[in-house]
């Protein structure tokens, strides 16, 4: 088991008063799953993905990823734990506009003391992983919607995560595209192991994973898992 | 890829922004470096003006300028020649010498220049500096002894021992040794000078004054170049110095009532604290830099910060930690520091040495020292400009890159 959430909790205030945004939250994830969370618009998707990278503190509940306590842990732990175990893809691709595909790979190394060449080589090869060490010099507006998120999945891997932490990804894309970014995504779980959390409201997007998780009202209302075989024509359709 | 890289990548992709960052520190020190400039030559000139200066009286017109002596016959309103003769008649006693000048700003090959008429066995008598420059014939001696009240009127008496000039032809003239290198001539050359060819018959050793950049010739002829007929800008005059306890200037204002009429040590004190206050203005600019400059670097990092609020919150869910955060900043700022202390420094002493003979009378050089200070200056407060923007940096949330669902 990679990842443990136990009764996990989340509270906003607000001026009508307290809002729950997750609720007696309770899940495992093992190493190598493919998990997908699905739910409507404000049910909590985004929230619950935001407090397992660290980014919002919970109010209350357990999230232990390994022996390390997310929950509990200092701005600098999450820090390091985001910076040593977790990559992120996100609907907005975030790519930095200045920086070269080969540069916004090798962004999440910059803060890494590694030899220079080892960086760059370790950026080129997941370029060449998604298809795009062509265009290693291009900037982002220079990249269509499609490759822009391939250089996001690249820089999401470049740290050598044990997580990756997927955000609508196919959010912006039309149905082909997305069929492309969901397959990548797939063949980086299955030939890496890297064990993926990917939001979606797409259902055909959410059959990608091994267990979907279903969030109704910040609460967990259904867990499926299943052997997923998806292709191309299944998701366009 | 590294953090300093990354500094690096961002500051070029918003170099078009540093311009209004950087105005208000850049002529800041600029200012300080300008005015520090001038006003170092012009401690360094007041030295030189108190070990060197031959003559102790100096007779100029009423409208004249004494802030300092060594530039005020420039361009100064005129009086008759015949004023000479007017002391020189007189029943005063203690007067020992006198040199009257006629000086003007004159312009060869596009380049700026001093020309003084002089009266040469009067005029070169009076400056010891130029003792060693061949040209002088019998010593003459200052005829007061030594005196400590004289040391207090701004001048030693030990240095009023004098060589005069025997003759100065109407086409001779000497250069200042600037003058000679800028003009490339040397001495038994010609130069033409509005018009007038005249002989090189010296070049003068340096003395570190505006005298450096003058062109000496006959009075006379440059009387007559300039067609100021009959007129002078100045008389300088050695007087006794017990003379001048005595009330020798009293005397001289009685019979040359429509001039001004000064003593060396007068025109070294409005020059002491012409500098004194040169350095209080440097010292205003240094606090006035601190807050606008301060204030500017700031409100160019917080905007900059504000632009790129995406960009941050990028970096922090990719694990860049709140220190890696503020150090981008810093650097960033402390980069701004560097290029408004140095850009700073360069335009400062730029301006200094191009205003600084035309205003000032004075030659000014560069002083590499200043840029550690102008570096030091603007460092610091480019760097304390930017730690409130750094600080909220920091605090900004990644989750704008994420979209709720």
């Amino acid at each position: 088991m990679i990842l443990r959430v136990v009764s996990l909790n989340k509270k906003y205030q607000h001026i009508d008063g307290e809002v729950d945004a997750l609720k007696d939250v309770n899940f495992d994830v093992n190493q190598g799953d493919f998990v997908t969370i699905t739910g409507s618009s404000g049910s909590g998707k985004t929230t619950l993905l935001l407090t397992l990278a660290g980014l919002i503190k919970s109010t209350s509940g357990i999230i232990l990823f390994k022996d390390f306590r997310i929950d509990k842990a200092t701005d600098g732990q999450l820090s390091a734990f985001r910076k040593n175990n977790v990559g992120f893809v996100m609907q907005s691709f975030a790519l930095i506009p200045y920086l070269t595909a080969i540069e916004n790979v090798m962004l999440p190394l910059a803060i890494f003391n590694r030899p220079k060449a080892q960086k760059y080589n370790a950026a080129l090869e997941l370029l060449q992983l998604v298809g795009l060490d062509n265009r290693k010099n291009h900037l982002p507006k220079e990249l269509s919607a499609g490759q822009q998120q391939r250089v996001a999945i690249a820089r999401a891997l470049v740290n050598n995560p044990s997580l990756i932490l997927a955000d609508e990804p196919t959010g912006n894309l039309d149905p082909s595209l997305s069929a492309d970014i969901l397959n990548l995504l797939k063949k980086i779980n299955r030939e890496k192991k890297v064990t993926m959390l990917m939001v979606t409201h797409s259902p055909a997007a959410a059959e990608f994973g091994n267990t979907r998780i279903h969030l109704q009202n910040g609460r967990i209302d259904n867990i499926f898992s299943k052997e997923i075989k998806m292709n191309l024509e299944a998701v366009i359709n | 890829m590294n953090v300093q890289k990354l500094v690096w990548l961002e500051f070029k992709q918003h170099k078009s922004q540093l311009i209004s960052g950087l105005l208000a520190i850049t002529l800041g020190i600029a200012v300080i470096v300008g005015i520090r400039s001038i006003s170092v030559v012009s401690e360094k000139a007041v030295a030189i003006n108190l070990d060197n200066l031959g003559a102790n009286i100096l007779v100029l017109p009423q409208a004249s300028n004494v802030d300092n002596y060594y530039s005020a016959d420039i361009d100064a309103p005129t009086f008759p020649e015949e004023y000479v003769e007017r002391i020189a008649t007189s029943t005063i006693a203690g007067v020992d010498n006198m040199s009257p000048k006629l000086t003007r700003r004159i312009t060869i090959n596009g380049q700026k220049y001093v020309l003084t008429g002089i009266l040469p066995k009067n005029e070169l008598a009076s400056k010891p500096i130029w003792q060693n420059s061949g040209l002088f014939g019998a010593e003459l001696q200052a005829s007061c002894g030594e005196s400590p009240v004289n040391e207090d009127l701004g001048y030693k008496d030990e240095k009023l021992q004098r060589k005069s000039v025997d003759s100065l032809a109407m086409d001779d003239c000497m250069m200042g040794s600037s003058a000679a290198q800028r003009l490339t001539a040397k001495e038994g050359e010609s130069v033409v000078i509005e018009g007038k060819t005249f002989k090189v018959a010296k070049v003068l050793s340096e003395t570190g004054t505006i005298d450096d950049d003058r062109i000496f010739a006959h009075l006379h002829a440059v009387q007559d170049l300039l067609g100021i007929k009959d007129q002078v800008s100045a008389i300088e005059i050695m007087g006794c110095c017990n003379a001048i306890s005595d009330g020798l200037l009293g005397k001289l204002r009685n019979i040359l009532p429509d001039t001004r009429i000064t003593t060396i040590g007068q025109i070294v004190s409005t020059q002491i604290q012409t500098n004194k206050m040169m350095n209080k203005v440097s010292f205003v600019f240094l606090i006035i830099i601190i807050f606008v400059g301060g204030i500017s670097i700031g409100n160019f990092m917080w905007a900059n910060v504000n632009e790129r609020r995406k960009e941050i919150g990028m970096f922090r869910m990719i694990g860049f930690s709140k220190t890696i955060i503020y150090q981008m900043l810093l650097a960033k700022a402390f980069i701004l520091g560097i290029l408004g202390g140095v850009i700073g420094y360069i335009i400062g002493t730029a301006a200094a040495m191009w205003l600084g003979p035309e205003f000032a009378g004075l030659t000014v050089n560069a002083i590499p020292a200043l840029i550690f200070i102008s570096l030091l200056i603007s460092i610091a407060v480019s760097l304390i400009g930017a730690i409130i923007p750094a600080y909220l940096a920091g605090k900004i949330d990644p989750f704008n890159n994420m979209q709720e669902g």
